[in-house]
């Protein structure tokens, strides 16, 4: 018998065998395939090798810390860990053209300009800008981290005011602001010329909470959105504020919770389509969150290590394609 | 293809396995070694008892955090260090199921069939897996990966062709190379 065609009934068994959960070959099998049917099947019980590597980090960094003896991994800065100026939360960008970009959220958001990192060849390896009381991260987009165009939601003073800038400033009109949107909020859209979607809102007719109100929110279009919400609750402890589901179980809107900053997520619609983005959250303990989202389903990117700008750093690879950059600051001033 | 040595690892026996432990209860940073020799046999001596890989991995590290935690109190008398992690084991997968338990008769849907098996490990199968689960880091990175897609993300042919760009019939001939040269080196022999 011809290999190619063993290796489709391969194939067949071994779909049969995942998706039946059948313990024994198809009774027509030839002798050479059962032969390597006990080896599918044992198969089955694989680890995942991301799983390994992060429970391996997560102990090393016990024992590194002195803590091999402790009950259970429980984090020790439950203050200090986000650097100074940042929510848990910030959107990354990455653009081809970060110095326009920069420019452009200046002029249409009235961001003022922290960090700026150049590389030698004058482009931006790592810049923040701070619009109110939130930071945008943003750089130059490489071969290693491709541009992704993101949606961002923003609270702002005045909405028509805002919306009118960032058309000045270059962005195309997705709607003018409206009082008619779903949200109560008065709430106009905008795309900027690289691609990303900013919802420019106003609150009406409420208060934000005694925490305030961040000026910035990364808003996720997703596919099977609900799907996001218990994976975020298992992989970084998110809370779900409120969940907003259409009679078929789509999710329509809901706010999710990481300490101290939001985002917000819906099912995907229209010409709203997942756009998977870069999000630096901040963490108390790196090592731990890296190893808990690994269980809960996330992709190891990169494994915990001391970056050179003084985080704990390590990155993950959500279900949805999104990458979320982990960091616990390292450093001593106050957040 | 020669089998790489480290891939044949198997638990080392009385003496050596006495100075890896000693060496940990010194300095835990070389906990890391009794890590490697034996997470591929704790993983899958959960794995058979829960079925469900979330909690076989919740579980495992659960194991070896409270061996990491305990392991200055862990008194050699003979027996494999192996034998130790699967006491821990089976304690773990005694209290997950009184939870399960207590969390289904909330719901009032217990279902009393529905429990792990407590029965001692079967330490030539554990040692059968987990010497097969290392083998499949060695075989050549594409195989290694239409393997993983496949039976751990239980990605279809079709899916992992799209994401490796290759044809579906590459990828079923890729699945039964990685199982030919697996089963020959689980049997000694050469692929």
């Amino acid at each position: 018998m011809p290999k190619r065609s063993l290796a489709v009934q391969l194939d067949r068994a071994i779909e049969a065998m995942l998706v039946a959960l059948q313990p024994e070959p198809e009774p027509n099998t030839s002798a050479a395939l059962a032969q390597l049917m006990p080896t599918a099947r044992a198969l089955r019980d694989l680890p995942r090798s991301d799983f390994k590597s992060a429970l391996k980090s997560d102990l090393q960094r016990r024992t590194t810390m002195n803590e091999a003896t402790a009950p259970a991994p429980q984090s020790s800065r439950t203050v200090h860990f986000r650097r100074p100026g940042f929510n848990n939360i910030a959107p990354y960008i990455l653009v081809n053209g970060a110095p326009k970009f920069m420019e452009f959220l200046v002029s249409a958001f009235e961001a003022t300009e922290g960090i700026r990192v150049p590389r030698p060849d004058g482009s931006i390896m790592h810049a923040e800008v701070r619009i109110g009381d939130s930071v945008i991260e943003l750089a130059e987009a490489n071969e290693q981290y491709p541009p992704r165009p993101m949606t961002t939601h923003l609270y702002v003073p005045d909405s028509d005011a805002t919306y009118a800038r960032a058309l000045r400033a270059g962005a195309s009109s997705i709607h003018a602001p409206t009082d008619d949107h779903p949200s109560g909020d008065r709430w106009g859209a905008v795309r900027d010329q690289f691609g990303n979607v900013w919802y420019i809102a106003t609150p009406k007719g409420w208060e934000p909470g005694a925490e305030g109100l961040r000026a910035v929110q990364p808003y996720l279009h997703l596919r099977d959105a609900h799907n996001m919400i218990p994976f975020v609750e298992a992989a970084f402890g998110a809370e779900a504020l409120g969940v907003h589901k259409s009679p078929e179980g789509h999710v329509l809107h809901a706010t999710l919770s990481i300490a101290n900053s939001t985002f917000e997520i819906d099912e995907a619609h229209g010409e709203f389509q997942p756009t998977p983005g870069y999000l630096h959250v901040y963490v108390a303990d790196t090592d731990a969150v890296y190893a808990q989202a690994v269980r809960s389903g996330a992709t190891g990117v990169t494994p915990p290590n001391d970056a050179p700008y003084g985080d704990r750093a390590a990155a993950v690879k959500d279900p949805f394609g999104n990458t979320w950059f982990l960091a616990t600051y390292l450093g001593t001033g106050q957040p | 293809m020669v089998v790489r040595r480290s891939a044949q690892k198997t638990a080392p026996q009385g003496a050596d396995e006495r100075l890896l432990v000693q060496a940990a209860q010194s300095d835990p940073a070389k906990f890391d070694a009794l890590y490697e020799l034996h997470f591929e046999r704790v993983y899958y001596f959960l794995a058979r008892r829960v079925h469900d890989r979330a909690t076989a991995e919740d579980l495992t590290s659960e194991v070896f955090h409270k061996a990491l935690a305990n392991l200055a109190t862990y008194q050699w008398r003979g027996a494999p260090f192996a034998a130790w992690l699967f006491r821990i084991a089976s304690n773990a997968l005694a209290d997950q199921y009184k939870r399960a338990s207590r969390e289904q008769s909330s719901d009032n849907a217990q279902n009393p069939d529905e429990h792990p098996d407590f029965s001692s490990p079967d330490l030539e199968s554990i040692d059968y897996h987990a010497r097969l689960f290392r083998l499949v880091d060695h075989l050549p990175a594409v195989q290694c990966q239409v393997i993983r897609e496949r039976f751990v993300e239980q990605r279809s042919i079709r899916e992992i062709a799209d994401r490796l760009n290759k044809t579906e019939g590459a990828i079923k001939q890729l699945q039964f190379r990685a199982l030919q040269t697996l089963r020959a080196q689980m049997e000694g022999g050469h692929a």
